[in-house]
């Protein structure tokens, strides 16, 4: 029984409209849709150059042709009258057109993709060069969080002491490395640290610069951590005769903890993203290997296969992460109540 | 009084925050058993005298005796001098992160040591005590204010302390739950637990208080049983807020 009711109103408002204008404007029509739509297929498939790049006059009524399809879509998109399905189709069909627009006029070998971008053969080539990059990325990133977690963690602690001294040196240790680019950093330990007199590996060097920079930022969550514990949970810890240590391991940390993990599953994932800068000082990281066997092999397929190995690995974590947020708010919302 | 040791000895306390000078000089004498109410308009310092005591507050100058020991002595370990001193908060401050039972077991085991064995018995006697035996597992976020609060006496209990503070233990309950917290304070008042009270509460007063404080201002301008502030009371400003309040 809705069904009918809600056509009956959407009627009812349409002839509202026919009221009030004394007829339904032209546009509004769904002969008026379905003939434009028509119009604009019978444009392309006629009127449109067919594929090779194209002279001055085509291209004008090339981007003609997306012109008419972009207002086409406009008027369907401000109706709001017009049903839902409606304005899916015209969304998929816009991205349809656009791709198949770039399929004929791009100069792109499309034979040839198959062979250069999805070889499954020059991957296999490539395998063992991949795994290994593959290691050594997880190797920068679990390293580098571990690092960023004890800096961070201690220097946040040092911060709750409210020592004025103590609490200049921490800021400008944080504002120095949230401020100074990983691969600038990178590029001082691993080119002119040696200088000094420090020389360290490339990997060595790559950790300790995701690292140097992560704990910059793992040191505000902890300390955002911290400072969102209520004074009364501290004065009541002094009131049982807990020491300051007691009081930090029993009470602070374990409540510290449960706000800070969101934000900081955060933070190793952007992190972990990082460590494809690592391929700048020569670490055959993921990226770097990657890049190299594909200049070996003369064939992007590896550079590929590790692009959607990202995004196989990240998508997951980025989308934990922000479960993890969600549910933490709903908690709080929760307790808030 | 069967027994008339001074438990609590305070000569000219002074406080100030800043330009702000909130105690002006307090001289008092608490004796043990002995149950003190702690009144006064708001800004008058009461919970700052109280949060002195047990030195949540630095006192900006003067002497503070418990038990015949000076607590603000150099040598003296602050959070000894607390295990003596249990106190009870307005807004509870129970740990979040504990059931209730883990909330009265941690300082007993953390700080004096005891087993988790014996832990755990002291606790669930007290939570018997408090009426709360069944909510044992159960976080603060599932307990209502006046359960909490009772939780919160249970834990400050469980560190066997001599003195209790309580610093408006009722005012942030809804008027049927402060029954059952100003219940559990009369058992402990009749069981002979020295306290000392800062509240409002007149009919609790006026049953369980042996002497009343009046603080105005940062000073005591009246010291006297119930019965005297209550109906005897000469003095302007004790009439008038008496007045308001009732």
């Amino acid at each position: 029984m809705a069904e009918p009711t809600s056509s009956q109103t959407s009627t009812s408002r349409l002839s509202d409209l026919k009221d009030k204008v004394g007829h339904l404007p032209f546009i509004r029509r769904n002969s008026f849709v379905y003939g434009s739509l028509s119009l604009l297929v019978l444009y392309a498939l006629f009127l449109l150059p067919s594929k090779g790049s194209p002279e001055a006059v085509d291209l004008g009524r090339i981007i003609l042709f997306c012109l008419l399809l972009l207002v086409w879509a406009f008027i369907i998109f401000t109706d709001e009258l017009k049903p839902e399905k409606m304005k899916t189709i015209t969304v998929f069909s816009i991205f349809i057109a656009a791709a198949w627009l770039y399929y004929r006029y791009s100069t792109a070998r499309w034979g040839e993709m198959g062979y250069l971008f999805f070889n499954l053969e020059m991957i296999q080539k490539a395998w063992p060069t991949l795994v290994e990059g593959f290691w050594t990325t997880l190797l920068l990133a679990v390293c580098a969080a571990i690092m960023s977690t004890i800096i961070g963690l201690l220097l946040a602690v040092f911060r709750s002491f409210n020592n004025p001294v103590l609490n200049f040196f921490i800021i400008v240790y944080v504002d120095f490395f949230r401020a100074m680019p990983i691969i600038v950093l990178m590029m001082l330990i691993y080119y002119a640290l040696p200088f000094m007199g420090i020389s360290l590996s490339a990997i060595l060097s790559g950790i300790l610069a995701l690292g140097l920079n992560s704990s910059a930022y793992v040191s505000e969550i902890f300390r955002a951590g911290f400072l969102s514990i209520k004074k009364g949970q501290i004065e009541a810890s002094s009131a049982l005769g807990l020491n300051p240590i007691q009081t930090m391991r029993l009470v602070i940390l374990p409540q510290a903890f449960r706000v800070v993990i969101p934000p900081l599953v955060g933070n190793y994932v952007a992190s972990a993203k990082d460590t494809a800068l690592a391929s700048s000082i020569s670490i055959i990281e993921l990226l770097k290997a990657g890049l190299s066997q594909k200049s070996l092999l003369a064939n992007p397929s590896p550079l590929i296969f590790v692009t959607v190995l990202y995004l196989v690995m990240f998508v997951p974590l980025t989308r934990f992460s922000g479960y993890l947020e969600k549910r933490m708010k709903e908690s709080q919302r929760q307790v808030n109540l | 009084m069967k027994d008339t040791e001074t438990m609590i000895e305070v000569i000219e306390l002074h406080k100030r925050f800043k330009d702000l000078h909130v105690l002006k000089g307090i001289s008092t004498k608490v004796k043990q058993s002995e149950v003190v109410a702690i009144m006064g308009p708001s800004g008058s310092g009461k919970s700052t005298f109280i949060r002195c005591l047990n030195r949540l507050e630095e006192p900006s100058s003067g002497q503070i005796y418990i038990e015949g020991i000076d607590i603000l002595a150099p040598y003296i370990d602050v959070n000894l001098v607390r295990t003596e001193i249990g106190m009870v908060f307005q807004s509870f401050n129970l740990f979040p992160h504990l059931t209730s039972i883990e909330n009265i077991k941690l300082a007993p085991m953390s700080v004096r040591k005891i087993s988790a064995k014996e832990a755990t018995e002291r606790a669930m006697a007290l939570l018997e005590k408090v009426g709360l035996a069944d909510k044992a597992d159960a976080y603060p976020e599932q307990l209502s204010g006046g359960q909490q609060q009772r939780v919160a006496i249970a834990r400050a209990l469980a560190m066997q302390p001599q003195i209790m503070f309580f610093d408006e233990p009722t005012s942030a309950l809804d008027p049927e739950m402060i029954g059952e917290v100003l219940d559990v304070m009369r058992t402990m008042a009749k069981e002979g637990m020295t306290m000392m009270v800062v509240s409002h509460e007149m009919g609790f007063i006026k049953e369980a208080a042996d002497r009343i404080l009046f603080l105005v201002d940062g000073l005591i301008v009246e010291d006297g049983t119930p019965d005297y502030i209550f109906n005897h009371s000469q003095h302007k400003r004790t009439i008038e807020f008496l007045g308001k309040i009732v």
